[in-house]
């Protein structure tokens, strides 16, 4: 089938089968390895993206269902090739990534909620990252890396 | 300006730009055209022979490129925990065997072009299992008459036991005024990394070449090499971004070769991820096991004598139960000083999944039921508990597990500095409609280095660029810690040179040397002593070129941030312009390798926790956690603070809410995925006030420096559990501790 | 997963047709957080996969005074956790989408999924049994509505016929001075499957008590209920009622808990959530 979609700002048209989810359409057929599968079935939120705004699980959702859709990825929030968003910043400066497999869902999961809440509370950002399992850091320097971010 | 200007500061690190971007590549991020996607078949059974294994339809369903069964691949017996030198390894497991040890384990793979169609195809491999009754538990193993599970062992130990003796235990407890003697039960934690084991395998003109998730890539291509008849020289195994390993991505899972064979019999590239259940069912867990531990005391509170049995379960392999059984009894002889020591271990198969190297290899069990039980002492000896671990707490001199002596008061100051910052002993806190709270405190040692078990070595390599910056050529993985940044700040404090000059070569066996692998809190310790030791001999040969440049003695030249200048003079001159290839002279090669054969350094640690108990739920939420750890040297704090917050997580979860379960009747796996084993999340995990001390330098380390990937998930363990003692007055000796048994311990204290 | 086929209908009654016609073999997709979870677990088998989410006049999530809450088919946990008028009027609805696994998963887990896959542990079933909800089902032979109270049959298991959808959830309109409370009890703050539910719904006329993951079905705590009507709740009142609904549980025992503990929380939780509900009522 073919999905028509807005990938990281840009209008793609992607060849997939309707039994691949999001996350396997990504990384296979869009070429876009960023996003991480650490269990594939909605339990880890390694592989959280925005969809038309919304942080989801993309291994829970079929790649056909994001027909229409705006899809936000890891690859897409940069503001410039040679600029990282703040939370990028912030987790490379702050310890919030060791080996790196949970950071992109981590930040995507960030991302979503400081634009939903600019102005989190220490709990509110633990309650918004619940999904999102860290094996390697304790969650403290990630917590701090989006306390960095909250805008005064 | 500080003593260093390298180490000891927070660089930028390397790979981080790639992980917070996506771009950072892990072996399952690799798509080569043509691949293949295997799957595994796995047992329903947990102990059987296998009577007839069909793969006829399978073969044949459209899309199937290979499948293999033990029919299919050499029968060739491997060490699973790849130390071919050292004692803690067992050679025990074939590729694909005609029987299976316990449910789950692998029986067939099949490649395919999707892995929708290798799933498919798995449904029609047919299996026709003869079961045999199965031992589900270390007392079913040992029973007489118990079920042979490897033919090697007719009593199903792993290998023979292990015993270590000081002094005189009868002696000892002749001399105790108060004796107390407790059994310690430890549950299954698994190490859980966020990304499963994955490998990719191409063949090229009889070339193998493997990318893989690994922390010991030299030992994966040996052994490759060994059972599919290559010279090394046609074995290349890749490691690039790892999501975790904790110790548990040390051993070859079957997976490897298996990957390789279908690779090579379809002449296609395959890849073979586990799914996360299969992380669980074909990875490695942490040993579970018992602990029998008496002590004697004299009145004063010091320690006249200990004696412990320590029975671990290895699961249906080997894998590292040799190792883990060495280290983790023979680590009782210290943390608490004592002559008199008596100390048997041993490791059991069982039919359950298999047990392997983790985070704290051994000593994770033993020190939760050492440092319990010192608590339950100081409530015996009318003493703090602090008070009775500094009195026995190991020192300068003492011999550590390993028979050397140790450097300093590490412990000591872990303790002290502790007991300071969180104002200990703590008044007792008023408790509010059945919540109570508590303070423990919790202590732990451990050593960087498998030494003595493995004679160790680390190899470095440094290049001298022709601009002026360097290169470090390590075999060490990067598992995610920040140990390639380490050994980048060794290399460039030692040259003199500014961080950002210095580059890291790592993860291609064809190019950086032999290195054992990344475990036991060694890297930074071996790793970045033999990088120093590279580093100091190519900046030796830089300064006699400079010294010519600059008309001065070598030894009269200081380097620092890359600028060479001469002592008492203003005369410098930048490395780069000191190395830059001159007109008509040849470029000079400036290179040096170094091996360092370590014995072993000791970091320490104490951890004071603070507990909330619900008296109505039984549950314990930890609030708060103060980590006093003794590093020596801290080369990059953020790392650093790092692992000591990460194994917390991991600590926090052993003692309180994560077990792997099988069914005590079939041996089925119950909780294999993410919803029934429960680590901490972003919500359970307490604020932590990390300190860092560098009060025991080991002059063995770079600049003083030792391990402490390790020391923070040992000491946690027994601080929650003396904190829970501390609030409600019930003595738990086994982990996880649940909330039923919260209720059933409170229970029993009104009864 | 294994392959299968994929439709998207753009009317109920195509969608009813295609459901009949595979018999079973179907799965209708909404949030898919079930339905994707258990093809690749193998806990369901599909040949083919029927996306509602084309379907005009299914979705939406609205509230009158009069009539109550309309919760339609496409309504996801997430909206129902947020909605200023769920948080409002049907505070133990809100508080149970709340707990429903992550943010992430809530972004597409709806609520009728929720209803439909009929876990013993659901949460957000004992909220709405507690208010009184019903289920608009739509088959061949039209539409009917059921009282979400008989509308599970076992673990798993609903009145639903092959071929039926529900097209929405209607939940009556509270009455004044009422407290809605609902407790969950896991080992972990979030993520978990509850090892109890309880929901207290509670005003100056009636108290209702449902109770989640200790039957095969969400249960009325029927006897606790009946200790409570029309009389002025002391502790010891309390405590008793607690104690009934305990009594009334059929908990099992499995990886989660065991069969005593899930009793003795139902009887701990019971209590805090009486307590809550008539504090909110004060």
């Amino acid at each position: 089938m073919k999905v028509s979609l807005t990938l990281n700002g840009e209008p793609r048209q992607i060849e997939v089968e309707p039994y691949r989810s999001l996350l396997d359409m990504l990384r296979n057929e869009a070429g876009l390895t960023g996003t991480k599968k650490g269990c594939d079935v909605g339990d880890c939120g390694a592989c959280t993206v925005l969809v038309d705004g919304k942080p989801l699980n993309s291994c829970l959702m079929l790649g056909v269902e994001a027909q229409g859709c705006e899809v936000l990825t890891i690859e897409g929030i940069q503001p410039a090739p040679d600029r990282l968003h703040p939370l990028q910043e912030s987790f490379m400066r702050l310890g919030g990534a060791q080996c790196g497999f949970c950071t992109p869902g981590m930040i995507m999961m960030a991302l979503a909620l400081l634009e939903e809440n600019p102005h989190p509370t220490e709990d509110e950002i633990r309650f918004g990252i619940a999904g999102n399992i860290c094996r390697c850091t304790g969650y403290t320097r990630i917590v701090e890396a989006i306390q960095a971010c909250v805008k005064k | 300006m500080s003593e260093f200007s390298v180490i000891g500061g927070s660089v930028a690190r390397p790979d981080m730009p790639g992980k917070v971007t996506g771009r950072a590549q892990y072996a399952g991020d690799l798509a080569l055209p043509g691949m293949l996607h295997a799957k595994t078949k796995r047992s329903t059974v947990a102990h059987a022979r296998i009577k007839r294994i069909d793969a006829s339809r399978a073969r044949a369903y459209p899309g199937v490129k290979a499948v293999l069964t033990h029919l299919d691949v050499p029968r060739v017996l491997h060490y699973g925990s790849p130390h071919p030198r050292s004692a803690s390894c067992t050679k025990d497991q074939y590729i694909l065997d005609s029987k299976v040890r316990y449910w789950g384990e692998s029986v067939a793979v099949v490649a395919a072009v999707s892995e929708e169609i290798a799933e498919e195809a798995l449904d029609l491999i047919e299996v026709e299992y003869e079961e045999l009754p199965a031992a589900l538990s270390v007392e079913q193993a040992l029973a007489s008459g118990a079920p042979r599970i490897h033919d090697l062992r007719a009593d199903n130990l792993v290998v023979d036991p292990v015993t270590v003796r000081r002094g005189d235990v009868e002696k000892g407890f002749a001399e105790a005024d108060l004796v107390i003697e407790g059994t310690y039960r430890m549950g299954r934690p698994t190490p859980a990394y966020m990304e499963p084991n994955v490998c990719v395998s191409q063949w090229s003109e009889g070339r193998l070449t493997m990318w893989i998730s690994t922390q010991t890539p030299f030992m994966v291509r040996g052994i490759l090499a060994e059972v599919l008849g290559l010279p090394l020289t046609k074995v290349r195994v890749l490691v690039d971004h790892m999501g975790g390993g904790f110790g548990a991505k040390q051993d070859l899972f079957q997976s490897e070769f298996l990957c390789a064979l279908l690779a090579q019999q379809t002449g296609r590239p395959v890849r073979m991820e586990y799914t996360r259940k299969e992380t669980f069912l074909g990875g490695r867990s942490r040993h579970p096991g018992t602990v029998w531990l008496k002590q004697g005391f004299r009145k004063d509170g010091t320690l006249t004598a200990r004696q412990a049995r320590v029975v671990f379960n290895s699961g249906a392999y080997g894998s590292h139960a040799p190792g883990v059984t060495a280290v983790g009894t023979a680590a009782l002889t210290s943390l608490y000083r004592c002559e008199n020591v008596l100390l048997e271990g041993q490791a059991v198969y069982t039919n359950t999944p298999i047990a392997g190297a983790y985070r704290g290899y051994g000593v994770v069990q033993t020190y939760y039921a050492l440092d319990i039980q010192m608590d339950e002492a100081a409530g015996r000896t009318f003493s703090q508990p602090a008070e009775l671990k500094l009195k026995n707490a190991v020192r300068e001199g003492d011999l550590a597990p390993s028979a050397h002596p140790i450097v300093g008061h590490g412990l000591e100051s872990c303790i002290r500095r502790g007991m300071q910052e969180v104002d200990w002993p703590r008044k007792k806190a008023p408790s509010t409609g059945g919540i109570r709270r508590g303070w423990g405190m919790g202590c732990e040692m451990h050593g960087s280095s498998a030494y003595p078990g493995i004679k160790e070595q680390g190899n470095a390599t440094v290049r001298m660029n022709d601009d002026g910056t360097a290169q470090l050529f390590t075999g060490a993985t990067g598992l995610g810690t920040g140990a390639h940044t380490a050994l980048a700040q060794i290399v460039a404090e030692e040259m003199g040179l500014r961080f950002e000059d210095v580059s890291v070569v790592a993860g291609d066996t064809d190019v950086v040397p032999w290195d054992i692998g990344a475990f036991a809190s060694h890297t930074t310790y071996m790793g970045g002593r033999a990088a120093q030791m590279a580093a100091a001999e190519v900046k030796k040969q830089m300064l006699v070129i400079a010294a010519e440049a600059l008309e001065a003695a070598a030894a009269d030249l200081e380097v620092r941030q890359g600028v060479i200048s001469v002592k008492g003079s203003d005369r410098r001159l930048s490395v780069r312009d000191a190395v830059l290839p001159k007109k008509g002279l040849p470029t000079a090669q400036l290179i040096a390798s170094a091996t360092y054969t370590p014995t072993k350094s000791y970091s320490f640690a104490a951890h004071f926790v603070e507990v909330q108990v619900d008296t109505e739920t039984g549950q314990i939420d930890v609030l708060q956690v103060v980590p006093v750890h003794e590093l020596g040297k801290v080369i990059h704090p953020v790392a650093a603070a790092g692992q000591i917050e990460g194994g917390i997580q991991q600590g926090i979860g052993h003692t309180l809410t994560e077990d792997y379960i099988t069914d005590p009747v079939t041996g089925r796996s119950l909780n294999a995925g993410f919803v029934d084993y429960k680590m901490p999340l972003s919500m359970d995990m307490p604020p932590i006030r990390t300190i860092m001390l560098e009060t025991a330098p080991d002059p063995g380390g770079p600049y003083g420096a030792k391990g402490v990937g390790e020391d923070p998930i040992i000491a946690i363990g027994p601080a929650i559990a003396n904190a829970v003692y501390d609030a409600i007055g019930v003595r738990f000796r086994h982990y996880p501790i649940t909330p039923e048994d919260v209720l059933n311990g409170l229970r029993a204290k009104r009864a | 997963m294994r392959r299968f086929e994929y439709f998207e209908p753009a009317t109920l009654g195509e969608a009813a047709a295609l459901l009949e016609r595979y018999q079973g073999r179907a799965q209708p997709l909404a949030g898919g957080t079930d339905l994707l979870v258990e093809l690749k677990e193998q806990l369901r088998r599909a040949d083919c996969v029927v996306n509602l989410k084309r379907i005009p006049g299914i979705g939406g999530l609205s509230f009158d005074a009069r009539a109550g809450l309309r919760i339609g088919a496409l309504a996801t946990a997430r909206e129902v956790e947020t909605s200023p008028f769920v948080l409002q009027h049907y505070a133990s609805l809100a508080q149970a989408a709340r707990e429903l696994g992550s943010i992430q998963v809530r972004n597409r887990a709806t609520i009728i999924g929720n209803i439909c896959r009929a876990s013993p542990s659901a949460d957000t079933l004992p909220p709405l049994i507690a208010d009184g909800a019903q289920a608009t089902i739509h088959g061949a032979a039209g539409e009917r509505r059921v009282a979400l109270e008989t509308f599970f049959t076992g673990p798993g298991r609903t009145v639903l016929q092959p071929g039926e959808l529900v097209t929405e959830l209607l939940v009556p309109a509270p009455g004044p001075r009422t407290g809605k409370v609902y407790i969950k009890h896991g080992r972990r703050k979030a993520m978990e499957l509850a090892t109890v539910g309880v929901a207290v719904t509670l005003s100056d006329t009636q108290v209702r008590i449902v109770l989640g993951a200790v039957a095969p079905t969400p249960i009325r705590a029927a006897l606790a209920e009946r200790l409570l009507a029309g009389k002025k709740p002391d502790a010891a009142l309390l405590e008793r009622a607690a104690q009934a609904a305990a009594d009334e549980s059929r908990p099992i025992s499995n990886v989660r808990a065991s069969a005593e503990y899930r009793r003795e929380m139902v009887r701990v939780l019971t209590r805090r959530a009486l307590e809550r509900a008539l504090e909110a009522v004060r």
